[in-house]
């Protein structure tokens, strides 16, 4: 069962329904039997992998939740002590467990690659491995309440369905977000009602989330699998890596707000994961917009523990480099990605070198830093850093990234005008489509970045203001989605990571 | 209480709206093909207007013409077959149409019979995935214009195996939503009477002329399949279930360059016919058409050969069946209708064909009258594929002993036929252009005039010396001159230019 998909929102449908009805304390339950029974639905065999990352972190997070308490008590005796000592031996056995899985089903084939072409040798063996469905996900939130509770920031779950529900969400289990279980376990303790306001916030938000990602996303991913499965030249070559980047976005993005849509929907509320990520005008603002969840757990849980910006500049840029190369190597296991992650390191690290000189050219030409073209020109850098950073991401060699990067600087101004940019897999009226869509996700954006929720101007009009918005929405997706056999939809991008 | 009453008629009326608004839309971006197809089906059904059903394959669109079968014997058919359609799909094909109408008679061809698969998404073990597509796009020709019942379930189950596809074929929205950008104003008459309809009850003509046909080799009245095929079981059903019903039914198979194999699969419905005592017409080598003249290419007739075809059938109806002359009975006005629209259209085409070959295609099926002029040594007269044109028309040898000139004249309302060749004279041919006199001169100037206006040379004008070949048209009531065209042939082509 995919997330976009007929069955999906009739599961959905579902569920929401019986969640409403059944008493309340029963609600995690029946969350649990649906999350369990979707993850079957799409990989059952994956079902081995999740169990084992669930008990084990439950088990441990018990085990370890003594060595806690204990830490914080100076007069714990010597057998404490050790006992103390057991646990956290516990506690790094579970990590180590749970990133050996991941590392194993989600890299054993690029180390086993890259090792066998350093050596020369075909000494480590490839074998054909599978990564269980969402992996990169579940085990970075078991891993978090692991942590958690070891820092004693978070009271170990003694409820096993609980916490094996935090960890297989169904809503969140294929692409994320990686929610935290201080943030959901409670909401499993003490659910809300979903009343009807809930209810239409909720699909409001999913129904935006199936615009971007079947009229959007997957539209330009027609576009843009034509330029990169075989390089044009110049000027579509840089349409095609524009509308990658907005391809993403909107695929993550839509995948995003149908998740928290749909947990709305159920009583649970999920933080936003995006947040107007293409109008930050600064490299670091786009990681505190883009992809929320990840960059605070990568900040919480390996750029914070590895000393973060205390160590002096050095050991802060090279910090910001691991972080950028660990998040690199997460979103898949190539070289592609680790070169992706390290450029973001860079722009970072290049931005802090030169913010005194920045500072300066700002002096000297008396620039007015709360002026709004100085921000737009911020933001159009960024977005350009960002644009080129994202041809890595989705090219599936370093060769073919240069390749396209060095086509899309050549200007070829004639091909908007010689038919040629209709020749990529969408004509005309799919790519006036695309170019109003996308205008509306900008204008949506800026609103939000604004502090103005659309979602919630709309329930403020009249029933009739409302219900032609939401039916021409609904006419707009089903009838311009990319579903269906006339196109080969693609699934979320986000859900190989 | 009375709020969440509330609520949930609002959700109950925002649905319905909405189910209403995915009904238009599907209604609209459907592809028209099935109910241009079928929608004087619908039509003359509900009149219980149709006496014989034609079924079959692409042959039988192509192949029997049931306005012909009504100006000739006033029988009223509708032409049921579908392309690409094998037994399974014909069988199911009758089942649909016997649910609206009881017809007298039911003509079944057997091509396709040794086809040996149930499935049409499946089809051989070896079949491609563009051979599948093509076969489950055919079917949707089939199917599309039938409304979602039971009956549709059960037919779509037999042909289909993936239950995803199946249910493109029961919501076909999922399948035709793609069509947003391609929609034109006759999709959106999807629900008035204006729709487009085809005026051929199912038929559909061809105008082109094979030029290459192909005769293989005859296994032998003897031989049969070796193996007892789905294609034979679906006859056999298709037969008890006429039998059942008290349908007259007769199998056929229509005649084009029939492989060993068709041959053979031929020989089989003979067998299978004569196992029920139905009578069986086996028209391969019935000499009926000319295979070099009659197929618009390998596998399809094409008008002319339609004609001569359903002449053929007509006879047999006439002389086996005891059906009624419907024509200028009251209730059959649109069958009337729509004879003189296909006489008329014929006449168009008779007057300026897309090629040389076309017009003398459609010169021969004596919609109207016509001079035929070659000039002495034109290159024409190594064209055999031409020379088989004309004695088409003339019925005689003539423009095969001669290198011209050469002239032809059919006056259709005489019926007569007049030919000369090479030095020779035609005088006193009474014609509907008048009393007409043919004197050839020089190679570059002829003689025809009506005695009654010996001023006016027919054959001859300065502007067009240098072209070969001369083509008048005239009507055969009227005799006033319809059209005057003049070819040339360069290389193996004839231009007008």
């Amino acid at each position: 069962m995919q997330v976009v998909s007929l069955a999906f929102l009739a599961f959905l449908a579902i569920i929401s329904v019986v969640n409403i009805i059944i008493p309340r304390k029963c609600r995690y339950i029946l969350l649990f039997l649906a999350s369990m029974g979707f993850y079957i639905s799409i990989d059952i065999k994956g079902m081995f992998v999740l169990s084992l990352s669930i008990l084990s972190t439950y088990l441990s997070g018990i085990i370890i939740e003594k060595t806690a308490l204990l830490s914080k008590d100076r007069s714990v005796s010597s057998n404490e002590k050790k006992e103390a000592a057991g646990r956290n031996i516990v506690f790094i056995a579970c990590i180590v467990v749970n990133v050996c899985l991941l590392l194993f089903f989600k890299y054993y084939g690029f180390f086993s690659r890259n090792i066998n072409s350093l050596l020369g040798t075909d000494r480590v063996p490839m074998l054909s491995i599978v990564a269980p469905i969402g992996i990169s996900f579940y085990i970075l939130k078991a891993l978090s309440y692991l942590i958690d509770v070891k820092r004693g920031t978070l009271k170990a779950e003694k409820n096993l369905i609980k916490y094996a529900l935090y960890v297989s969400f169904f809503t969140q289990i294929v692409s994320g977000p990686i929610d935290r279980a201080g943030n959901l376990i409670s909401q499993f303790n003490f659910p809300v009602t979903v009343d009807f306001d809930r209810f239409r916030d909720g699909f409001l938000q999913i129904l935006w989330g199936y615009f971007m990602k079947l009229v959007l996303a997957d539209r330009m991913a027609i576009f843009v699998s034509a330029v990169y499965s075989d390089v044009k030249p110049g000027t579509i070559t840089f349409i095609g890596t524009l509308l990658y980047t907005f391809e993403i976005y909107c695929d993550f993005g839509g995948y995003s707000h149908i998740v928290i849509g749909a947990s709305r929907l159920l009583g649970i509320d999920v933080k936003n994961n995006f947040e107007s990520p293409y109008l930050a005008a600064s490299i670091s603002e786009f990681w505190r917009r883009w992809h929320i969840s990840l960059s605070s757990w990568l900040k919480d849980y390996i750029y914070i523990p590895l000393g973060g910006n205390r160590k002096g500049t050095f050991r802060k840029h090279l910090n910001i480099l691991i972080v950028f190369a660990v998040s690199g190597l997460w979103h898949g296991a190539n070289w592609t990605f680790i070169i992706w992650g390290l450029m973001h390191g860079v722009y970072q690290i290049l931005g802090y070198i030169f913010k005194p000189l920045r500072d300066r050219a700002v002096r000297v030409f008396k620039v007015d830093r709360n002026q709004l073209s100085h921000r737009c020109f911020k933001i159009a850098v960024t977005f350009s850093l960002v644009n080129f950073a994202w041809i890595f991401f989705r090219a599936e060699s370093v060769s073919q990234a240069v390749e396209i990067a060095k086509r899309s600087f050549e200007f070829t101004p004639w091909v908007l005008t010689n038919g040629d940019l209709y020749k990529q897999g969408l004509d005309s009226a799919n790519l006036l489509l695309v170019l109003w869509g996308l205008i509306l996700v900008i204008c949506v954006d800026i609103a939000n970045y604004k502090g103005y929720i659309i979602r919630e101007k709309i329930m403020g009009l009249s029933l009739w203001f409302r219900w032609a918005i939401m039916i021409a929405a609904i006419m707009v997706t089903v009838i311009c989605g990319i579903w269906g056999p006339g196109y080969d939809a693609a699934s979320f991008i986000y859900q190989q990571f | 209480m009375k709020s969440k009453l509330l609520n949930v008629f609002k959700v109950v009326v925002f649905s319905s709206i909405i189910a209403a608004c995915i009904f238009g839309a599907a209604a609209v971006v459907r592809r028209k093909d099935s109910s241009y197809k079928y929608a004087d089906f619908f039509q003359e059904a509900k009149k219980n207007n149709i006496d014989v059903l034609l079924m079959g394959s692409s042959h039988v669109i192509n192949g029997i013409n049931p306005l012909t079968l009504y100006e000739d014997y006033g029988y009223t058919s509708y032409n049921m077959a579908g392309h690409g359609s094998v037994m399974q799909s014909t069988y199911w094909e009758l089942i649909e149409a016997l649910d609206y109408c009881s017809p007298k008679w039911v003509v079944v061809d057997a091509y396709m019979l040794e086809k040996n698969y149930q499935y049409l998404d499946v089809m051989e073990e070896n079949a491609g995935k563009e051979d599948i597509n093509t076969s489950v796009d055919q079917l949707h020709l089939n199917m599309d214009a039938w409304p979602l019942n039971k009956l549709k379930i059960a037919a779509v189950s037999d042909l289909i195996k993936d239950p995803s596809i199946r249910n493109e074929f029961l919501f076909d929205f999922i399948v035709y939503h793609s069509r947003w950008n391609e929609l034109t104003e006759a999709d959106y008459k999807a629900f008035s009477k204006e729709t487009d309809r085809n005026r051929l009850f199912g038929a559909e003509m061809r105008y082109g002329v094979e030029l290459s046909p192909v005769v293989y080799p005859d296994p032998g009245p003897e031989r049969c399949l070796d193996e007892h095929t789905v294609g034979q079981e679906y006859l056999m059903k298709i037969i008890d279930e006429c039998q059942r019903r008290g349908i007259g039914i007769v199998v056929t198979y229509l005649p084009f360059c029939a492989t060993t194999e068709d041959r053979i699969a031929a020989n089989t419905a003979g067998v299978v016919a004569g196992m029920y005592d139905v009578p069986y017409l086996n028209m391969l080598d019935a000499g009926i058409i000319n295979l070099y003249t009659d197929l618009n290419d390998r596998g399809h007739l094409n008008a002319v050969g339609a004609k001569k075809v359903t002449e053929y059938l007509g006879r047999w109806l006439y002389e086996n069946a005891d059906l009624s002359d419907h024509r200028g009975e009251a209730g059959y006005e649109y069958y009337d209708k729509c004879a003189i629209q296909f006489d008329d259209e014929n006449i168009k085409l008779s007057v300026s064909g897309d090629s040389l070959y076309d017009q003398l295609e459609m010169l021969s099926r004596n919609s109207v009258s016509s001079v035929i002029y070659l000039n002495q040594n034109s290159a024409i007269f190594g064209d055999d594929n031409l020379k088989e044109l004309i004695a088409n028309i003339s019925g005689t040898d003539k423009i095969w002993n001669t290198n011209g000139p050469y002239i032809l004249i059919n006056d259709v309302e005489s019926q007569r036929v007049y030919e000369a060749s090479d030095g020779e004279m035609l005088d006193g041919v009474e014609t509907g252009l008048g009393t007409l006199v043919y004197q050839p001169v020089e190679q570059l100037f002829r003689l025809l005039y009506a005695k009654e206006n010996e001023e006016f040379n027919y054959l001859y004008d300065d502007e067009h010396a240098a072209f070969d070949i001369q083509i008048i048209t005239y009507d055969r009531n009227t005799g006033e001159v319809i059209s005057h065209q003049y070819y040339r042939p360069y290389g193996h082509q004839y231009r007008t230019d």
